[in-house]
């Protein structure tokens, strides 16, 4: 298993992003690339540039306990068959970063996803519309600190099946001692 | 200027699933499309990471509810790498004859909607029918037709039954032979070649740029193959041919199927001649206190419908920590479609959605 095509990308990141971006090798076919938020723009300029055409995706985790998001931009290059996951964290409090629309167009889909999900800001995205959900004032349902299954105890409540489960049981414990069954 | 508005969907628009689009024409010509997703939004991705990994397994292939497999198998692949096992070949093998079946039954139903939107009522009897007997064998290797939750982080759940292989090559042969029909009866048929041809270009830069994959990406002529550039499973080991029809129009999207139909089944034989013997599972770990390692990994595999992909990523816990869903879909299915039919004619909007092969469940997970 040779890594020539992913070191010779690794060298060539390195020497023109030197200051700006952190690259490693994950794996054959695999890198990771991380920096910081004002430099992701110019870097995915750098790399589509480079080859890294194909936008698979954009993901977003939320690192509660850092009190932080991390955007993932998923890249593929069809010419040299490898693929890089460029990575940046931007604070919680005042979530923003620019769009990549400028760089890749269908990057539109996928940021507004993220605005919904997580309240992630794209400044200079022209359609921050709802994408999957309607009617939501909630908070961004994708955000570790919200807890789906609390909201709707809360939200719709919990039925109480108390009463159900003794005629039940009353049920069984007549088959058991020998009673007719309904 | 006052346009005519009108919708499609949300109700199945035949077999693609709920999903509406909003058009506005002007006389027959469409001037505007707005798609509207979110009627199968089932928050999957939270789902997950309030269950332990190997409660997911049964969860993950309701995503994508006409090729269910793909999910089992990256799920798994996923945990695998982030947790460094290594299913047995066997096992490998068996992974590989499922999708590539499974492929199978997604373009037989492709067919039937592609025929279908363009009101040609016998080709969806036909193909779904035949689709039958595949679910037949998926029933004999894993108990259930639809939804198979088959595959599990470190192998299959099951051995091949007896016999197994003979009756999948009967149901290729069987299949081999009705292609002629359908060739008869679909790709040689004056209607829809007129009715397709030149209608719905999606050019070739365009494709690539707005990060359109699969089969889609091949008609408008780019020779990429997830098995064949990111190769995973024994795919590098099996000999088979990347076609590629080039022209982008819904013709070339419906023909690039049916010759992709041609690679599967002998992408299976081959399997079923290949396939060594040995396990099919690993040992695993207690599954209810597994804690697969700290880590992030993005795999991806080639379904029917393009680049399927899992972004999974573990702080070392119990459950997962984020899972991302990349559906193939996602591309295409909202602003690729969005463009493209702009100037359409209202009797092509069908022909054309259905060409794209849009899958809303794996849009909104």
């Amino acid at each position: 298993m040779s890594l020539d095509v992913e070191e010779s990308i690794k060298q060539d990141i390195d020497l023109r992003l030197k200051d700006i971006a952190k690259c490693e090798i994950q794996r054959e076919r695999r890198l990771k690339l991380y920096t910081g938020k004002d430099r992701v723009i110019p870097v995915l300029g750098f790399l589509k540039s480079y080859g890294f055409i194909h936008l698979a995706a954009i993901s977003c985790v939320d690192w509660l306990d850092d009190g932080e998001f991390e955007i993932v931009y998923n890249l593929w290059s069809y010419r040299d068959k490898a693929g890089i996951l460029v990575k940046t964290r931007i604070s919680r409090e005042n979530p923003e970063i620019d769009t990549a629309i400028p760089i890749y167009e269908i990057a539109e889909t996928y940021e507004r996803e993220i605005h919904e999900m997580f309240g992630v800001n794209f400044p200079g995205n022209p359609n921050l519309t709802s994408l999957f959900l309607e009617d939501w004032n909630g908070p961004p349902p994708m955000r570790k600190d919200f807890d789906t299954r609390k909201y709707a105890a809360e939200k719709y409540g919990m039925r109480d099946l108390t009463e159900q489960l003794k005629i039940g049981m009353d049920k069984i414990k007549g088959v058991r001692d020998g009673d007719e069954i309904l | 200027m006052r346009y005519f508005e009108y919708f499609v969907g949300p109700q199945h628009v035949g077999v693609t699933g709920n999903m509406s689009y909003h058009l506005w024409a002007d006389g027959d010509e469409i001037k505007k499309m707005i798609t509207s997703v979110g009627y199968l939004h089932r928050g999957f991705e939270k789902l997950m990471e309030y269950r332990e990994w190997v409660k997911n397994v049964p969860m993950v292939p309701r995503i994508c509810v006409p090729e269910p497999d793909v999910n089992e198998v990256l799920y798994a692949m996923g945990v695998e790498e982030l947790s460094g096992l290594v299913p047995s070949e066997r096992a490998q093998y068996i992974r590989v004859l499922v999708l590539e079946m499974a492929r199978l039954s997604a373009f037989l139903f492709y067919f039937a909607g592609a025929a279908g939107a363009l009101g040609l009522y016998t080709i969806p009897q036909w193909t779904i029918g035949d689709r039958d007997y595949i679910l037949d064998r998926f029933e004999e290797l894993t108990g259930g037709r639809a939804y198979h939750i088959y595959t599990t982080p470190g192998g299959v759940r099951r051995d091949l039954p007896d016999g197994f292989k003979s009756r999948v090559q009967e149901t290729m042969n069987y299949l081999k032979k009705r292609l002629i029909d359908y060739d008869r009866l679909m790709f040689e048929n004056a209607i829809i070649v007129k009715r397709t041809k030149g209608i719905g270009i999606i050019e070739k830069d365009y494709a690539m740029n707005m990060g359109v994959t699969g089969p889609n990406l091949r008609a408008s002529g780019i020779k990429a193959d997830v098995r064949k550039d990111d190769h995973y499973l024994v795919y590098d080991k099996l000999d088979f041919d990347v076609p590629v029809v080039g022209d982008g129009d819904i013709f070339s999207r419906i023909m690039q199927r049916r010759l992709e139909f041609d690679e599967s089944i002998k992408i299976i034989e081959q399997v079923l001649e290949m396939m060594p013997d040995g396990g099919f599972i690993e040992k695993l770990p207690n599954p209810i206190e597994w804690k697969v390692p700290a880590g992030d990994v993005y795999v991806k595999l080639e379904s029917s419908k393009g680049e399927f992909g899992y972004y999974i990523v573990s702080n070392g816990e119990e459950k997962p920590y984020r899972i991302h869903v990349r559906g193939p879909s996602y591309t295409h299915g909202i602003q690729v479609a969005q463009e493209k039919i702009v100037g359409m004619r209202i009797a092509d909007v069908a022909p054309f959605l259905f060409s794209l092969d849009v899958c809303p469940p794996d849009i909104e997970r």
